[in-house]
């Protein structure tokens, strides 16, 4: 049975395509037949953060025209045999594709692979209603930070407007340490305020940098915080019971300690 | 076949009861009360019957009625214009009538009952009271004629009386909303929220001035 993801957040910045890259190759690492479509057209970063740039031929306008099949336009991540990107294109912006043709492309690779991942652009206009279009499970990606909650909270009233009502909550950038001073909101508050089911708390991790420019995500690391949430919200995915990860709160002179110590 | 003897149409009134030109009373009755007894959910105790006035004697009438009774229904003669101009408009649909009174004596306190959480954006603007089983959130709206009550934590925008009640309150479990108004008045919340209220509290209008004070629920 595949299953299609879409990847929200109403607000930019939060971690959507970040979050998109990881979980596919997250879950291509499990052997999993993944697709990933970047519908963030005009805007398109899904392609960078796998590294895959320049191998793209054929974009996604190219094939819900009908100019090409989809498996010309599908590219195929260099590492992960069973990870293939549908990246959109940079030059066309979001009215080029509309709903009924993103769920008809999909209704295809459906046929072929076992998960679908739609990274969504930012905002709650066209290219959003475009992007939720096919999805059967939503995960809509927020920070610690009430404007992002607020976006997350009218995302996840518009998508209960689509009936889209499966919806998930991953909480990215957290900074433990903030939030433990009471400067950063706390996972309980957010919970408060959007009450869905959350299956992922990803702190905020300096590799996710690195490994961005570099273009591979970071859940190939095993020394990466932020790739282990990952790890754990894929296996999540999958049907496991993972227990959240509770964050080394260790401060700044414990880990100077730890530096010097080694 | 026995189902173009007796067909029925249904109003927002009730069922229309029209019967095949030429059928015997007899057969007209056997039909009903299979029809009856068939115990399909079509016929809900206490919907409204019609039938049409010209077509029965009065015996027949007063023996269908009771036949109707029996079964829990109502049962008037009557001609209802609506229903005969247009039959076509009137989609076939039937299942959920529902039996509104005529003329409702003294105006009924009306209330619309939200079983969800109100999201951001989202917005309730009504003459009637509100009743709200779930939060509302941040950046979302109730305007209601009359009261309103939260059971969850109140964060948005609520405004009672909006059509200027004074007596119109405001109930709920952590009452903790951007800004308040009932009737003219408006409060808005400290610049500096305290932790969540710990009971439940009802906002209302006090020498004209909007006061809140915790009530036990």
């Amino acid at each position: 049975m595949s299953k299609i993801y879409v990847i929200t957040s109403g607000k930019g910045g939060v971690g959507k395509t970040t979050t998109t890259a990881n979980l596919g190759v997250g879950l291509a690492m499990r052997g999993k037949k993944v697709a990933l479509i970047d519908t963030d057209t005009g805007l398109r970063n899904l392609d960078l953060l796998l590294g895959l740039e320049n191998r793209i031929m054929y974009d996604l306008i190219d094939v819900t025209e009908g100019r090409v099949p989809y498996k010309k336009a599908l590219v195929r991540h260099k590492k992960y045999d069973s990870l293939f990107l549908l990246p959109t294109s940079q030059v066309k912006d979001k009215m080029a594709v509309n709903p009924e043709q993103l769920v008809k492309l999909c209704d295809e690779l459906r046929k072929e692979f076992d998960y679908i991942l739609i990274d969504c652009p930012a905002g709650i206009e066209q290219g959003f209603k475009t992007a939720i279009a096919a999805a059967d499970v939503a995960i809509v990606v927020t920070m610690p930070e009430i404007s992002a909650v607020r976006d997350a909270d009218k995302i996840i009233g518009e998508l209960g407007r689509a009936d889209k009502e499966n919806i998930k909550l991953i909480v990215n950038r957290i900074r433990p340490q903030m939030v433990e001073a009471g400067d950063m909101l706390a996972m309980e508050d957010i919970n408060d305020i959007l009450s869905i089911d959350c299956i992922g708390q990803v702190p905020d991790d300096v590799k996710v940098v690195t490994s961005t420019n570099r273009g591979e995500p970071c859940i190939t690391m095993d020394d990466s915080q932020a790739g282990q949430a990952y790890r754990n919200i894929v296996g999540r995915m999958l049907g496991e019971d993972i227990p959240f990860m509770t964050f080394a709160k260790e401060g700044f002179f414990a880990r100077l300690k730890h530096v010097f110590g080694k | 076949m026995s189902e173009h003897i007796v067909s029925i149409k249904g109003s927002s009134d009730g069922l229309q009861l029209s019967f095949a030109p030429g059928a015997s009373f007899t057969d007209i009755e056997a039909e009903i009360r299979s029809r009856l007894e068939s115990g399909s959910g079509f016929f809900l105790r206490g919907t409204l019957v019609f039938i049409p006035p010209d077509v029965l004697t009065t015996e027949q009438r007063t023996s269908l009625q009771k036949l109707f009774h029996a079964h829990g229904l109502i049962c008037r003669v009557e001609h209802k214009p609506d229903a005969k101009d247009k039959p076509a408009a009137k989609k076939e649909q039937a299942v959920k009538a529902q039996v509104k009174p005529a003329a409702v004596q003294p105006p009924v306190q009306e209330m619309v009952v939200v079983n969800r959480t109100l999201r951001g954006g989202q917005e309730i603007n009504t003459k009637s009271s509100v009743l709200v089983c779930g939060n509302v959130n941040p950046g979302a709206q109730i305007i209601a004629g009359g009261s309103i009550d939260i059971r969850g934590t109140c964060r948005g925008f609520v405004h009672a009386g909006a059509y200027g009640d004074t007596k119109a309150f405001i109930i709920a479990d952590h009452l903790m909303p951007t800004q308040i108004r009932i009737a003219d008045l408006i409060a808005r919340s400290p610049d500096n929220m305290e932790k969540k209220t710990e009971r439940a509290e009802r906002a209302s209008i006090k020498d004209g001035q909007i006061v809140i004070e915790p009530i036990e629920r």
